[in-house]
């Protein structure tokens, strides 16, 4: 067992892992953070999706012990209280989830979208950009809308430059 | 996943000495293709080095007539450097169509050329373009450094640290990715350099390899026409759950056509 | 698409469009799925061994080292099962929980640790030693075929004389289409948590869409009457089919583990593990003759269908049966024979998926009266035109029902008119005269959907709402959650009732223990069988109510109104909590079972004649596509849907459904392909093999409208109608453009013959061997 130590929704978190703990079950297990889930075991599906110092990674494919330090921030850590994130109110408002298990690492990556465009790109860019996660419930066609949504929202008036 | 001892060295050195001890050393670079290896169980080494800190291995550097970029770079910086956007238009492309977004934010050069996965990106823009590839220990040309099927020139106590991409006056890349991974089923990468016109492809064969035949139409003429008709043969190609070896062979030609019309359009 | 939700409307109402019940937990990461539940202490977790031979003897089973292994309490075979070794959701006792002398595909169970970790039990799980005798393996649906392996005897529909028909026909044509399997690829995997009880008593927490199966199996498997066990499901992870009767093994797994250890034990599959271990989509081979005049009407038809049904009969039959009652389609033949035979593999038995042998069973008339065309050099849909149900009722199907809610023709003009589909075709054929490289295809294609379970028994609910004296309701129902958004269409069909507000509603989880002797939330059939269920329910509890305030206030019972939370009693008001209030206070029961049957079907299945269903969901849908014919690359462009939900209950959920479904069904036709090698492996068995679709894959351009004529002729919930399955199979009009752009690419010389999924590379051989062909003539 190996210490670990990281920031995780703004508030320090560390623990006792194997060096083959993955992110994901270090969330999930030891700060009982459920909302991030695990739908595949190949990297594909993205329903396991944080951010780890600002940028979007797959917690499945993600060692704990590469996170020491990190300021990792998962769906619990997006509302203010009651308030709703942005995205959060669009995923809800647009009706962009049916079973919910793809939602928050689809939420994870929209924003993420949002931050590294600067602004909402066109709708082309944002579905090439979601191929990291899978939904198979909805035609992806709320999730866009939301995506848009949401990322206008985040900041208004702001298109993306390209 | 097996477990394993974990280190995650400061510096290139340590790294090195940590490689040269314990049965079955692997270095873990972004880690997307060693984690889901091991949890596969298809890799167990007993000893993983992390090379996420050493800040040495990061970074993109434009030199005379060539653009050098640490092993450690991620695919999505590659994808949007501007140096990379600006002098290899071709490589950045290559890089912004490697996965999804979140494998381009962990997966590094590095780490895709050393695994010489088969249908990896990287092998063919590094050979096409004649890079060299520079390691703790020498410079290996591209020609020389991928081997076989995950198998390269590199010595077990041997990091790649960076690799140095000549500006080719014109190059271009086009695959056909297998819908669910996204590596290239097929990938052609057409680069016309110092040296003359090279054509590798990638995913087709066991590993990247060049079509001598191609380059030398293209040295006569290029542009997508010179290259109707050339035909690879699909004897030593792969044949597989997500193509026969026909269908590789018959997308080479599409795909190195694709290329070449992107490096005559400069995207 | 334009039904954005209003949340802030009237909640408590029908027809409208409502956001999902759990959306903020889900936005929030705060809804639990059974792997979400906290853990109690001592919690097990159990891995299990598979069969690494399609079929072989299991000579001997050494699981010495696994038991021995660090963390192991207990390693767990068939002899440690003290009821039923079986799961078999219609008792057939060929589905072993684990295998005991044979086992009939890779992939299947043979033994299972339950750990202290799940590391730990996979570690040792590898440890086992299995002396295999191997046996000859019958992998696929050809070679079934070849050695006569039919698990059932498969019935006739007849109806008049097809050979006749057909042999007098002036045109005849004939075929065969080979239609891939599909892997639910639920993103929640299979998982269920057991929890042992005092004495007997068993919870099980399962992502399943039949709780009581489940509680009647693992009741089986530990020899106890199914009072015993408890079965709840608060939500799934997506279900499409796989998790009726697939669930029922991992739920006696798990509770074979906390009977035998005495501590609660979860199983839950990874990825991998379940895309092995677990049934999928029958692929079919179909084969086809028709007959058919000079304006393309079908005068008589054969078809000789073949389901890959794997290892055991599992709900083979019934969706065998129902790739038979679709094999019609929307189109009225006058004379018919359909056949379709139950083939046993080895390979992992395949089982329910959204549609339920329907869609498989409508590709053959679908792709005939595609080639219909081509050989008249006619537009498909004045083909189909020509032959769907009429409006009339004059029509009867292969099994002698009489359809008589048609709306095809009227919903394929409104379609054909509103996406503008015949001037586009006329200029996608001009444009395909002068792209040498993209060819682009177009189809409408129409869907007529037969809503019931065709095994009769089945078309029952149950609910359960109490009022509490504060006036806020708690509602249970028999259906189960897997984000399709039943639950919230049934709340809002019991705050409708009430004159409540949708928030007054708490919408429970699914137990065996409130509502027994339930169906699956299947067959579409959710919000028609329990939305009645719940409104009957309801109803009692209302004409209590009613009856005390009317009697308090000296009125008749037709002047309590309940309407936007309050109640009118005559001239005077109160709020519905008032009233529960003093209805408690009047000693009157709020609490009140309910339940439905569905009324006036029947089928005899010896005969093929009956009304197995109560109605038809109708829908139709216009695709559009392009066809790179270097590579085979397909890219569909734009796809216009019109689909009859009659009423719709909540056209936000219903738009959900079709859009969803469509791009299921997308991926079904065009790019899932399950590939087995021979030794009967499967090999795609993960999302980096599998290609499902992906936001990148949906079209540019998607205009989807709920019909606004439609209404269900007969009195179901508010008029609605089911809305799961349907819209997938309007993904077929995605294959006919891919087929029409096929046929483009060869100068419109040769039907290029298309097998599903195409594939690129399956679409550029196609395009080959057409061209070939045409070369020939």
């Amino acid at each position: 067992m190996t210490s670990v130590s990281m920031t995780v929704n703004g508030k320090p978190a560390s623990g006792e892992v194997e060096p083959r703990t993955l992110l994901v079950d270090f969330l999930r297990e030891h700060l009982r953070l459920t909302g991030t889930h695990v739908g595949c075991d190949t990297s594909q599906c993205g329903a396991c999706v944080v951010h780890v110092d600002g940028t979007a990674v797959k917690s499945c494919t993600t060692l704990a012990l590469q996170c020491e330090g990190a300021d990792v921030l998962t769906i619990e850590g997006l509302a203010q209280g009651d308030q709703l994130h942005p995205m959060q109110e669009a995923f809800r408002e647009h009706h962009a989830l049916q079973c919910g298990f793809c939602t928050p690492g689809m939420i994870m990556s929209a924003i993420d979208i949002i931050n590294r465009h600067g602004g909402v790109p066109d709708e082309t860019t944002i579905r090439h950009e979601l191929e990291g996660n899978l939904c198979r419930c909805t035609g992806y066609h709320n999730i866009v809308k939301a995506v848009i949504a949401g990322g206008e929202a985040m900041a208004p008036g702001r298109a993306a430059a390209e | 996943m097996y477990d394993f001892n974990y280190h995650r060295p400061s510096s290139l050195d340590e790294a090195v000495t940590l490689l040269g001890q314990g049965e079955d050393v692997k270095v873990l670079a972004g880690g997307h293709t060693l984690l889901p290896t091991m949890k596969q169980r298809l890799a167990a080494p007993s000893d993983v080095v992390d090379l996420s800190r050493i800040a040495a291995l990061k970074g993109i550097e434009a030199t005379e007539g060539a653009v050098r970029i640490g092993a450690a770079t991620s695919h999505a910086d590659v994808a949007a450097s501007g140096e990379v956007r600006n002098r290899i238009p071709a490589l950045a492309a290559l890089a912004a169509r490697i996965g999804d977004p979140h494998v381009r934010n962990r997966g590094t050069l590095g780490g895709s050329i050393a695994n010489n996965d088969p249908n990896a990106d990287y092998p063919a823009a590094c050979l096409a373009l004649g890079a060299t590839i520079v390691t703790t220990k020498r410079e290996i040309a591209a020609d020389d450094f991928f081997v076989d099927m995950f198998e390269t020139a590199l010595d077990e106590d041997e990091i790649v640290t960076r690799v140095d991409f000549p500006v080719p006056r014109r190059a271009g890349y086009a695959k056909f990715p297998n819908p669910a991974s996204r590596y290239a089923l097929v990938g052609v990468f057409v680069a016309e350099g110092g040296d003359g016109i090279r054509a590798a492809v990638t995913g087709a064969g066991p590993c990247v390899f060049r079509v001598p035949e191609m380059e030398a139409a293209l040295g006569h003429d290029f542009s997508p026409a010179a290259l109707e008709g050339i035909k690879v043969d699909a004897g030593g190609l792969n044949a597989d759950i997500h193509a026969s070896a026909d269908y590789r062979a018959h997308l080479v030609g599409v795909m190195a056509r694709r290329a070449v019309e992107a490096a005559l359009e400069g995207r | 698409m334009n039904e954005r939700p209003t949340p802030s409307a009237h909640k408590g109402a029908v027809h409208r469009p409502v956001i999902h019940d759990s959306a903020e937990r889900h936005v929030t990461g705060s809804a639990l799925y059974v792997d979400d539940m906290p853990e109690l202490p001592g919690t097990l977790h159990i891995h299990v061994g598979m069969s690494e031979r399609a079929h072989a003897r299991l000579r001997a089973i050494d699981l010495q080292s696994v038991r021995t292994a660090p963390g192991v309490v207990a390693v767990l075979t068939a002899g440690d099962i003290p009821g039923v070794n079986d799961v078999s959701p219609v008792h057939a006792g060929d589905d072993p929980i684990f295998a005991e002398d044979i086992v009939e595909y890779a992939g299947q169970p043979i033994f299972a640790v339950a750990a202290e970790t799940l590391q730990a039990a996979r570690n040792a799980a590898r440890l086992a030693r299995i002396d295999y005798e191997e046996l000859p393996a019958i992998i696929t649906l050809d070679e079934a075929l070849a050695a006569a392996t039919d698990l059932a005897p498969a019935p006739e529909l007849r109806l008049g004389d097809p050979d006749a028909a057909i042999s007098a026909s002036p045109h005849r044509l004939s075929g065969t289409l080979h239609v891939g399997g599909q892997d639910h690829f639920y993103l929640e995997g299979q998982v269920a948590y057991a929890i042992p009880g005092e004495g007997a008593d068993m919870l099980v927490h399962a992502s399943t869409q039949h709780p009581s199966e489940v509680q009647h199996l693992v009741g089986c498997m530990l020899g106890v009457p199914d009072h015993a066990v408890t079965v709840e499901v608060r939500r799934m992870g997506g279900g499409f089919g796989g998790k009726e009767s697939q669930p029922a093994l991992i739920a006696a797994i798990a509770a074979l583990a906390a009977r035998r250890t005495g501590r609660p034990a979860k199983l839950r599959l990874d990825r991998d593990d379940d895309m092995v271990m677990t049934g999928k989509r029958h692929d079919f081979r179909l084969d086809y003759e028709l007959g058919y005049d000079a304006d393309g009407r079908i005068q008589g038809a054969r078809f000789e269908f073949a389901a890959r049904c794997g290892r055991s009969l599992d709900l083979s039959n019934a969706i065998a049966d129902r790739a038979m009652f679709h094999a019609d389609n929307a189109y009225a033949l006058p004379n018919a024979y359909v056949h379709a035979r139950r083939m046993k593999t080895h390979t992992v038995s395949n089982t329910a998926f959204r549609g339920f042998g329907g869609p498989q069973g409508m590709m053959a008339i679908e792709r005939a009266i595609d080639e219909i065309a081509f050989a008249l050099g006619r537009d498909p849909l004045e083909v189909r035109r020509a032959n769907v149900y009429p409006a009339d009722g004059s029509a009867l199907t292969p099994y002698h029902m009489a359809v008589t809610d048609s709306v095809l023709d009227e919903l394929t003009e409104e379609l054909a008119a509103s996406s503008d589909y015949r001037t586009r075709r006329a200029a996608i054929r001009a444009s395909n005269a002068e792209s040498t490289a993209i060819k682009r295809g177009i189809a409408l294609t129409p869907v007529k959907f037969g809503i019931s379970f065709t095994t009769t028994h089945l078309n029952q609910a149950g609910a359960l709402v109490h009022v509490y004296k504060d006036g806020s309701v708690h509602l249970n129902h028999g259906g189960t959650e897997m984000g399709q958004g039943l639950f919230v269409k049934v709340g809002q069909v019991v705050a409708e009732a009430f004159g409540i507000e949708l928030d007054q509603v708490k919408i429970t989880a699914t137990t065996t223990a409130k509502v027994p002797n339930t169906s699956a939330t299947a067959a579409s059939a959710g919000s028609d069988l329990n939305g009645m269920a719940a409104a009957a329910a309801a109803q009692t509890i209302k004409a209590r109510l009613a009856a005390f305030a009317a009697k308090k206030h000296n009125i008749a019972e037709e002047h309590v109104v309940f309407e936007a939370g309050r109640v009118r009693i005559g001239n005077q008001e109160m709020s519905f909590a008032e009233l529960a209030h003093q209805a408690w206070m009047g000693r009157v029961s709020l609490s009140s079972t309910g339940f439905y049957a569905t009324p006036d079907i029947h089928y005899d299945r010896a005969t093929g004649r009956g009304r197995p269903f109560y109605y038809f969901a109708y829908g139709a849908a216009v695709s559009e596509v392009a066809i790179d014919t270097l590579t085979g690359e397909t890219r569909l462009l734009r796809v216009d849907i019109l689909h009859d939900a009659g009423r719709s209950l909540n056209p936000a959920i219903d738009m959900g459904q079709i859009e969803g479904g469509f791009i299921q069904g997308l991926g079904w036709l065009t790019s899932e392909e399950l590939w087995w090698n021979d030794e009967g492996r499967l090999r795609t068995h993960a999302p980096s093999t599998y290609k499902i679709p992906t936001a990148n894959d949906r079209p540019d351009d998607m205009r989807i409208a709920i019909w606004a004529k439609g209404e269900n002729r007969e009195p179901t919930i508010h008029r609605s109608k089911a809305v799961g399955e349907p819209p997938l199979m309007l993904a077929i009009s995605a294959f006919s453009a891919i087929t029409d752009a096929a046929c483009a690419a060869t100068g419109y010389r040769a039907f290029p013959r298309l097998d599903a999924p195409a594939t690129p590379e399956r679409i550029l051989m196609a395009i080959r061997e057409a061209t070939g062909r045409a070369g020939k003539k």
